[in-house]
């Protein structure tokens, strides 16, 4: 299985999208790198069934490579039918580690260091809100 | 199996109920000599993933919230679980194993039942009355809200006047403004969430910062949990506490409980005698070991029984505006109490809350996607992130004999039998869901939703566990009576979330806490005098 075979089969799941702050691809934000050691290693279930049947579907790594943009999510879909389960698990993998990606987090608008020990900053809440509901009787029984 | 020196009261479980029962026990009762077995450990508030870049996939492994994920789960969870067999249960079990039980991993939501909840019988002539009222148990509701430290808002008119005081509101940010603004144009109540959430500095715990993911546990302890609350005053008047101690057996002779077997972290087995003898290990865990310690009246016994959720629904709404996302502790925003009540003439028995939560981490939001990868994923995210509004639809649940835990005939690695749930949403509860979703939807597009998505019935909700030994007069139909105790076992108390004989639509910590305390005022008066 080759580096560039996994990469496309990443940046199928996760093509990035265009605009002000573009999500990058799978491959830009390092997901592809990591599959690469997951599937070389404790995850090679993985490879030997999804991604072979990735590759297989396609008519090999190769066929799946010269396919167009269009193509190449008809072949990951047709594998997310067959097995919907070992295919879930793929995607649960590789959207880890691109969700942690510092570059995705940022294009998300969001920011890269965790929730602690900076938290979050609130408005303080504005009482005037509930002046309809202090207005109403007893609700309860 | 060796037999350790005897004592006055032994309690299986340190979670809520069990800390609270022993914190409470140990005050009223200082001669007693009390000891707690907890099958769990500590949990080191440092190594919590809140702090850690990869904190997000801990939602997903060592800190997810159901435990058959964390035992599946490629980690090594603090947690320390057994399977549960949920495969006859659209809804799975979620909870924590360890000192402080579920509230390490809870929202801390902490609203009472309603007085109407205590008299669904006598005002509604469905399921059963609690064998005492609301106003009986509310000097320990004020109990527990002092021990915690309760944010929140006195002057809600959906309950009776709270008398403990409360520390200032949490922040509703812009998802509760929102929302607030469309339940307003309604003219249907809200008000600010209950929370055991420290807004200011206290009793040496730290103001909450907002930082979110309170279901990973919160390692600045702003969050009240019963490690941190209860259990310093327990060891502080005595109690000990035992940990990685696996109760496998309530030993009951000739109509009384003599003590506990157990195995300890080393896999010896004790007995540990105690002249009263104290369940509190949850919904699940209670039920399988006194059922494992054949304590129940049969198969028809009540015993496993009625088990109830709260049954939950998602409407969430996307907005243009920019909304909060996964800022603010996730569980406790703002509530309705519009359709709590219940109201002939609806298509349903009793009623529901409306809950607004905030939304979960970015991981966790595009790991439930449909379609979850490919373009069309990063453009549901686009619209969702940070512009979406989650109203929970909380239903009440009736207690319902076919819904219970059971035991298997195989035993698992801790000693016990395998336990399983087998669970059946009601027509009742199904309506009551339908009909929470058409009222959330309509709020949130009065609020402004663009586009609302609705999550019929949710999975990963089964926080609440209750109902498995029930309160109440009859012994065919509940297991013990209105102070706890087994009516087949007198001197064998409960003293969890298993007791509850009806489920109201809320968050049941605070009434599980409530109880634990009450059942402990119960039994130092019989002692003590």
């Amino acid at each position: 299985m080759t580096p560039t075979f996994l990469s496309a089969v990443v940046d199928a799941l996760l093509p990035g999208d265009r605009g002000a702050s573009p999500l990058p691809t799978g491959t830009a934000a390092g997901v592809a790198t990591k599959l690469e050691h997951l599937v070389a290693g404790r995850d090679r279930a993985l490879r030997d069934v999804v991604l072979q049947a990735i590759a297989s579907g396609a008519g090999g790594e190769e066929a799946f490579l010269q396919a167009d943009a269009a193509g190449r999510p008809a072949f990951v879909r047709r594998v997310e039918v067959e097995m919907p389960g070992a295919f879930r698990a793929l995607v649960a993998l590789v959207l880890q580690d691109y969700y942690e990606a510092e570059i995705v987090l940022l294009a998300m608008g969001w920011r890269a260091e965790p929730p602690q020990p900076e938290g979050h900053v609130l408005p303080p809440f504005d009482e005037a809100l509930l002046g309809p509901v202090r207005r109403r009787g007893r609700m309860w029984r | 199996m060796a037999r350790v020196d005897p004592v006055d009261v032994v309690v299986v479980g340190a979670g809520l109920g069990g800390s609270a029962f022993c914190a409470r026990l140990s005050e009223r009762a200082p001669h007693l000599r009390i000891v707690c077995l907890e099958r769990g450990d500590w949990v080191d508030r440092s190594a919590m993933p809140a702090y850690r870049r990869d904190w997000q996939r801990a939602a997903l492994g060592a800190w997810a919230t159901s435990p058959n994920a964390r035992l599946s789960a490629d980690s090594t969870s603090p947690s320390a679980d057994y399977a549960i067999d949920d495969s006859a249960s659209p809804i799975r079990p979620l909870l924590w194993n360890g000192v402080g039980g579920s509230t390490i991993n809870w929202a801390a939501h902490v609203p009472r039942l309603h007085p109407s909840d205590f008299r669904t019988r006598t005002l509604d002539g469905v399921a059963d009355d609690w064998p005492f009222s609301y106003f009986d148990l509310e000097p320990y509701y004020d109990l527990n809200d002092t021990a915690m430290g309760i944010a929140g808002l006195a002057g809600d008119p959906a309950y009776p006047p709270k008398r403990s005081p409360r520390l200032p509101p949490l922040p509703i940010g812009r998802m509760g403004e929102t929302a607030a603004r469309g339940f307003n144009a309604l003219g249907w109540h809200w008000w600010p969430a209950d929370a055991a959430i420290n807004t200011v500095d206290r009793d040496g715990r730290r103001a909450c910062n907002n930082g979110g993911p309170c279901l990973m546990g919160c390692p600045i302890g702003a969050k009240a949990s019963a490690d941190i609350v209860y259990w310093p005053v327990a060891l502080k008047n005595g109690v000990t506490l035992r940990t990685r101690c696996v109760a496998q057996q309530v030993i009951v002779q000739g109509g009384r409980a003599i003590g506990v077997a157990y195995r300890d972290r080393s896999g010896a087995t004790h007995e540990q005698p105690a002249a009263f003898t104290v369940v509190a290990c949850n919904g699940i865990g209670t039920a399988r070991l006194l059922l494992a310690s054949n304590v129940g009246r049969g198969a028809d016994g009540a015993l496993g029984r009625h088990l109830m959720f709260h049954p939950i629904a998602y409407a969430r709404g996307m907005f243009d505006e920019e909304l909060d996302g996964p800022r603010g502790p996730v569980g406790t925003c703002i509530y309705s109490h519009e359709f709590y009540e219940h109201r002939p003439g609806r298509p349903f028995t009793r009623g529901l809350q409306l809950q607004v939560t905030r939304e979960n981490a970015l991981l966790q939001q595009a790991a439930r996607l449909e379609p979850a990868w490919g373009g069309a994923a990063h453009g549901l995210l686009r619209e969702e992130f940070r512009h979406s509004l989650p109203v929970m639809v909380v239903a009440e649940d009736l207690p319902e004999a076919r819904n219970r835990v059971a035991l298997s005939e195989a035993v698992a690695a801790d000693g016990l039998p395998d336990v399983r749930v087998e669970y059946t949403l009601s027509e009742n509860s199904r309506r009551i869901l339908d009909f929470g979703l058409d009222r959330g939807e309509e709020m949130l597009r009065e609020a402004g939703a663009h586009r609302v998505a609705r999550v019929p019935l949710a999975p990963l909700t089964g926080w609440h566990l209750l109902g498995t030994a029930r309160m109440g007069s009859d012994p065919a139909t509940s297991v013990t009576d209105g102070r706890g105790r087994c009516h087949a076992v007198a001197n064998l108390l409960v003293a969890d979330g298993s007791l509850f004989p009806t489920a109201g639509a809320v968050n049941p910590g605070a009434t599980i806490a409530a109880l634990a305390l009450k059942i402990a005022d119960d039994l130092a008066r019989e002692v003590v005098g």
